[in-house]
């Protein structure tokens, strides 16, 4: 069994309850941040695996924040080491603003996307897909 | 009233001038008179006259008279003629032919002549050309040089020409007859200068009345004119700066004045601020506020009186009277603009001379700011539902952006569990679990159908991406969508465009909204038609409209649900008889998305044997910049 070490950003308890049981079930570790500032400071401690990030938490763009800090092509960026970790970022398809994105390394670098509600066979694939991928 | 005076001269110059004309014309018949009479008098009916002097007058009538007609016609011809110049020709003509009547009484009788008569003409004349006052000096001039030709021949100092044939005894020497002529001749004068100078100077003031009278009538209709296109003006549109913008400029315009400004009321109530101005500077609008509490004239006006500040240097109700000096405006008209619910503010013309506002003016201004008011009222009340209409949306945006975070964790946690990941479930837990999830889930479609609806009232559609969007690729995805749904129930379903392979037909849209449109359509289309039934979807064009049409064999559409069919949360009783879930909120949708896009959407059924949806679209190859 897999024990990779996985990272979950975001400030709802109850979501993270929902993404946590199946993810321990298939034998991750899973450790949680709950607003971007922690989750920087938890990318450096806990050095995980794979990322899961929303995007709003304190701020409504939070989550773009964190995942641009991350990849930072700053060659001097504090988050150098940490600029591989495979980030998915939590959305709801179904959004009002006009804002278009999809992953992109200068704007938005993320490396898939998790829909919501959270489907627990899907978000393992997605994870299984990600971690190989590394 | 300037306008006013200056026509009257014109009018008064106009009659001396025609009075000119005519007077010349006469005088052409007085001096062929004289030279006829004369020939007649002496070669037909053999009286002894002085014949060369009456020949010579005769002849000097004629010359002058030439003269005079040349100056005249100088003087009709010349742009701006000096207003007096009628008046010393006038003076001129009678005093020449004043001399020519002395010389012709001299020389046929003085006193004795029967050309005396002829002075009672002259008078009549004078009287209908010029002033009363010039008529009588005129009339004491005939007296005078009459007495004068009297004196001299009866004291023997001027040689008497006695036309024997006509009186055969010489009477002016006789002091009787003398003074009897005098007295009569005198007082016939001046009674004829009176009576002639009282009828024409009562003509005259009639003139000036009717002048008056039609050119106060041409004002006022004009006026009426300018109040009733106001109405119209103001009434076509709902938009308030368009309102007032369009009233301060007519009311300047048919008052004749430099300015014009709109002050409203705030929502305090307390002050007044500029809404509208027209020919005001833009420092003069912005000096600031008119406050209640500091303008007793603003408070008089907000209390439903019309105020005219004839002098602006010296008025204590102004609260800016410098900024007003140094804007050149001298004098004020105020009128309120009062609402059903009381007062909304106030119109104010402005002038450059000082006491020009007449009270026809404020009554005037009074008008246009009851037909102003209407319509200030109107497009306050326009503006306040469009704002209500705007938070209502922006309101239930808000509380379902709220409603969508918690449903979708609420569905995260029930797949977590119903995934067996809290633990076995036994068969019911597990079957009511299914149900919530179910619930949920169905709670989610109907948050995400109002989201949509409410971001397309709330103006957000405004800012959305329009994109040139191609109806048979955005049918055609759609159309391969629900083949297998159409197939499980063995529908036909057909689409068909005769004049696509030649023709691209795109129309301006955003790519999503066009799918959630024909996904909506067609799903219902598919959903409501009974197995083996038959749903047709046709995309056909003309030359500036694009047209689809969603056409099934299902339940159709009862005639009394079809009014109510695009209305929110609305489901006919028929659909939901047979289908229990449906947020009633599709075809809203559907409809407000058509419309964004510039399109329209109608609907015709049959109950039991079908209905269609038919699309309209304006075709659009390129997008406006």
């Amino acid at each position: 069994m897999a024990n990779e070490k996985i990272l979950i950003i975001d400030d709802d308890d109850d979501l993270v309850l929902a993404m946590r049981l199946p993810l321990e079930a298939a034998g991750y570790k899973v450790s949680r941040a709950a607003n971007g500032e922690e989750g920087l400071r938890k990318v450096k401690e806990v050095n995980p695996d794979l990322i899961i990030l929303d995007v709003m938490m304190d701020t409504t763009t939070a989550g773009f924040q964190v995942s641009l800090a991350l990849r930072s092509p700053d060659a001097d960026s504090e988050f150098q080491a940490f600029s591989k970790i495979p980030i998915l970022m939590l959305t709801a398809i179904h959004t009002t603003t006009p804002l278009r994105f999809g992953p992109d390394a200068e704007y938005l670098p993320v490396d898939a996307f998790l829909e919501k509600p959270i489907e627990p066979a899907k978000l393992l694939e997605q994870v299984r897909a990600h971690l190989r991928t590394r | 009233m300037r306008n006013q005076s200056v026509s009257l001269t014109a009018l008064v110059e106009a009659e001396l001038m025609a009075s000119g004309a005519w007077l010349i014309t006469i005088r052409w018949l007085a001096g062929l008179g004289v030279v006829l009479g004369t020939f007649v008098t002496h070669t037909i009916l053999n009286v002894r006259l002085p014949v060369v002097p009456l020949y010579i007058i005769g002849v000097a009538i004629l010359i002058y008279n030439a003269c005079f007609r040349a100056i005249l016609a100088r003087l009709a011809r010349a742009a701006t003629p000096a207003p007096q110049a009628f008046a010393y020709l006038a003076n001129a003509q009678i005093g020449l032919d004043w001399s020519a009547m002395i010389a012709l009484i001299h020389f046929s009788g003085g006193l004795e002549s029967p050309a005396v008569l002829y002075f009672f003409f002259h008078i009549i004349i004078a009287a209908i050309l010029l002033s009363p006052r010039a008529t009588y000096f005129w009339a004491a001039m005939a007296t005078l040089l009459l007495t004068i030709i009297s004196l001299l021949e009866f004291a023997g100092i001027l040689p008497h020409e006695h036309v024997r044939d006509y009186i055969g005894i010489e009477l002016y020497t006789n002091p009787v007859y003398v003074l009897g002529r005098l007295v009569f001749f005198i007082s016939t004068m001046f009674v004829a200068a009176y009576l002639a100078s009282t009828l024409s100077s009562r003509l005259r003031k009639r003139e000036t009345q009717v002048v008056t009278l039609s050119q106060n009538l041409l004002t006022a209709y004009t006026r009426l004119q300018t109040v009733y296109e106001s109405a119209e003006a103001v009434n076509s549109t709902l938009e308030l700066g368009e309102v007032l913008d369009r009233l301060v400029r007519r009311a300047a315009d048919a008052l004749k004045v430099r300015a014009c400004s709109i002050r409203l009321l705030d929502e305090t109530g307390a002050r007044l601020s500029v809404a509208a101005s027209y020919g005001l500077s833009d420092a003069y609008t912005q000096k600031g506020d008119l406050l209640l509490e500091h303008n007793p004239l603003a408070r008089q006006v907000i209390a439903g009186k019309t105020i005219v500040i004839g002098d602006v240097t010296n008025d204590a109700r102004l609260q800016y009277p410098h900024e007003a000096t140094a804007e050149g405006i001298r004098a004020m008209l105020s009128a309120p603009l009062t609402g059903k619910k009381g007062a909304l503010g106030l119109i104010r013309a402005y002038s450059v001379d000082a006491q020009h506002f007449t009270p026809d003016d404020a009554a005037f201004l009074e008008a246009i700011a009851r037909v102003g008011s209407i319509a200030i009222e109107n497009a306050l009340a326009y503006r306040a539902l469009g704002k209500l209409d705007q938070m209502k949306s922006k309101f239930v945006l808000t509380v379902t952006h709220e409603l969508r975070s918690p449903v979708s964790v609420v569905r995260s946690l029930m797949r977590t569990i119903l995934a067996g990941y809290a633990g076995d479930l036994n068969t019911q837990q597990r079957e009511m679990l299914t149900r919530v999830q179910y619930r949920a889930d169905f709670l989610q479609t109907l948050i995400d159908d109002l989201l949509d609806l409410a971001a397309g009232k709330a103006d957000l559609a405004q800012r959305e991406d329009r994109v040139i969007v191609r109806l048979d690729e955005a049918i055609a995805r759609i159309v391969e969508r629900f083949k297998i749904p159409a197939d499980e129930k063995q529908i036909a379903f057909e689409w068909r465009c005769e004049q696509c392979p030649e023709r691209t037909l795109t129309i301006s849209a955003t790519g999503e909204g066009m799918d959630r449109i024909l996904n909506n359509l067609i799903s219902n289309a598919i959903k409501y038609t009974p197995n083996g039934g038959r749903v047709t979807v046709h995309l056909r064009a003309d030359n500036a409209t694009a047209m689809i049409e969603i056409a099934d064999s299902g339940i159709g559409i009862p005639p009394d649900a079809l009014p109510h069919l695009f209305e929110e949360f609305y489901r006919a009783p028929n659909a939901k008889a047979q289908i229990k879930e449906g947020t009633g909120l599709g075809l809203a949708i559907t409809k407000d998305l058509v419309t964004r896009y510039g399109g329209h959407i109608a609907v015709q059924s049959q109950p039991g044997q079908g209905t269609i949806f038919t699309l309209t679209f304006p075709l659009v190859t390129e997008l406006p910049m």
